[in-house]
Parts: C-alpha cells; sequence; structure tokens
C-alpha cells in the first residue's frame, strides 16, 4: 500500500529515479494505493540532464509494492521494492523501457500495450518487463 | 492450477497456501508457509538447515536421486491435450507414488541398518561405567541375577570406595 509521502522507486527510464506519492486521483481522501493504481507524486530525485527534474508532479502506475498483492488463486505476491512507472495524463508511459518485474495487475490499458511492445528487452540479469500470471 | 515446490522446504504448495517473493532480477520464490519465509529472510541457506529436505538429500537422509522423481520434473513444452494420455498419467501417478515410499521405506531400513545393534553395544557400555547409578553396589553381590537380566556382564564395584564417598 501507498500512501502518502510515500517514497517509491520509478522503474523506467523516464528519467525519474524516485518519487513521493502526494494523491490518488479520483477520490478526494483516498489514502491507499496499490498496484494498479495511478498516483501523482512529484519526483523526488532525477537522473540529471533529462526532462523530470526535481519536484516536478508526475503521474504514475504503482508497478510493484512490498505489500504486494493477493490473487484469486490463493497465492500471495510480494515484491522487493515499491516501484512505480511513470506516465502522462493519457495512461500512455513516458519512458520507453521499464526495468524489473511487473505484476499484471497494473491495470492501465495504455501503460499495458506500450510495455508489451518495448523495444529492448535486458535479458540476462534485469529484464524489461515480466507479466507475472 | 500448478502445484510448486517450497523454495526452502521442498514442500508441495497447494493452491491457497504460501506466498510467492518476487526479487527485482525477477527471480521467483515460493514459499509455502511464513516459516520458510521468514527463515529465507534470515537469509539461512536451506542446505543447511536441518529439516528441509535438501538438507536431507544432501546428507543421505533421504533417498536423494531416483527414477520416480522424473515424473515431477518440471516440464515448460505444455502438452496437447490427449485423454488416453491424461488417463494414463493420473494411473501412473498412483503408482509411482506407491513405488516411491516403497523405496524410500527400503533406503530409510538401509540406512538403519546396524543401529540396532551399536545400540545394544552402546548401552552396554553405559551400563557398565554406569552400574552404580541404577543399583546399589551391596545388591549387586547378594544378587547378581538382579541387575543385568540378559547380557552377563562382569561389573566391578568396590563397596569401599561407595560408602567413603557417601561419608564424605
Amino acid at each position: 500500500t501507498i500512501r502518502p509521502q510515500t517514497y517509491s522507486n520509478v522503474a523506467d527510464n523516464s528519467g525519474a529515479r524516485e518519487s513521493m506519492r502526494i494523491r490518488v486521483p479520483g477520490a478526494s481522501n483516498r489514502q491507499y494505493a496499490s498496484i494498479g493504481d495511478m498516483i501523482v507524486a512529484v519526483v523526488r530525485e532525477a537522473v540529471p540532464n533529462m526532462p523530470p527534474k526535481g519536484s516536478e508532479v508526475v503521474r504514475a502506475v504503482i508497478a510493484r509494492t512490498r505489500k504486494g498483492l493477493n490473487r484469486d488463486n490463493g497465492m500471495a505476491i510480494r515484491f522487493d521494492d515499491n516501484a512505480a512507472v511513470a506516465i502522462d495524463r493519457e495512461g500512455n508511459p513516458k519512458g520507453t523501457r521499464v526495468f524489473g518485474p511487473v505484476a499484471r495487475e497494473s491495470r492501465e490499458c495504455h501503460f499495458a500495450k506500450t510495455v508489451s511492445s518495448a523495444p529492448e528487452v535486458l535479458r540476462g540479469i534485469r529484464r524489461n518487463r515480466m507479466m507475472l500470471r | 492450477m500448478r502445484l510448486e515446490k517450497c523454495w526452502f522446504c521442498s514442500s508441495t504448495i497447494y493452491p491457497g497456501h504460501g506466498m510467492m517473493y518476487v526479487r527485482n532480477d525477477a527471480k521467483i520464490f515460493r514459499f509455502c508457509r511464513s516459516k520458510c519465509h521468514k527463515n529465507f529472510k534470515m537469509k539461512r541457506n536451506p542446505r543447511k538447515v536441518k529439516w528441509t529436505k535438501i538438507y536431507r538429500k544432501l546428507h543421505g537422509k533421504e533417498l536423494p536421486q531416483d527414477t520416480t522423481f522424473e515424473l515431477e520434473r518440471k516440464r515448460n513444452r505444455p502438452e496437447r491435450y490427449d485423454r488416453n494420455v491424461v488417463e494414463d498419467t493420473v494411473k501412473a501417478m498412483k503408482k509411482i507414488s506407491e513405488t516411491r515410499v516403497e523405496r524410500e521405506a527400503q533406503f530409510w531400513k538401509n540406512r538403519m541398518r546396524g543401529k540396532k545393534t551399536q545400540q545394544r553395544r552402546e548401552d552396554l557400555a553405559e551400563l557398565q561405567q554406569g552400574i552404580h547409578l541404577v543399583k546399589a553396589p551391596t545388591a549387586l553381590l547378594e544378587e547378581p541375577s538382579l541387575t543385568l537380566p540378559k547380557e552377563k556382564m562382569k561389573v566391578k564395584v568396590s563397596v569401599e570406595q561407595e560408602s567413603k564417598a557417601m561419608e564424605s
């Protein structure tokens, strides 16, 4: 669960490294955001010389949480960190690559589509995307 | 639906049980219960933890390699559904698990062979050393048949030493 002020890694190459969650858009006082939810976050740490600067407000989809998910088949999934992928208002990802495993529950349609057709895949240690069934 | 194996203890994880941890390098660890998960978090090596299957196989406590394990090997290629194949597989599963149980029992038997005689020997030695804990020395002297029913053993007991020890 991502609460306000939660820092999460940014799991793509949009230029931000770490973001801090401000809100969940769409509900007035929604406290918790989980995998698949869109959040509004502020970029806290960014790769130098790239578009998102520190303290720029950005939208993101949560890709991984330490709290994880509970699947319908009873399996509980936990990730190693909290991570989000930066998107724009329509839901298209800002970066071109996604790092690390991603749960299928990242429900944003645009997000899923672009991620599946992502150009580069880093095989070996880090995989571009892994849809967990 | 797939029955997975716990990463730590190698037991089967049935649906509805356990937990899956995904590391950022996309490696998946499945655990059957929180005990295994907690051990994993403690960074314990399952090969050194005595109650895990891996340890037992590694240290020769259980049947390490056998053809009966072949059936459970993970196959990543999906097979085209064939009714007869399914039927045969179900039958085979039953038969193979029976055979495996037998073989494991045999393995255990072989492992424990000679244990009884060794135990006996050890018990005898212990009796020899510590018979004074069991029977009063005077009783031994009076009725030697009282003490050790099956084995005939010469037990050296010095009565003077015992009484001296008790006095002091």
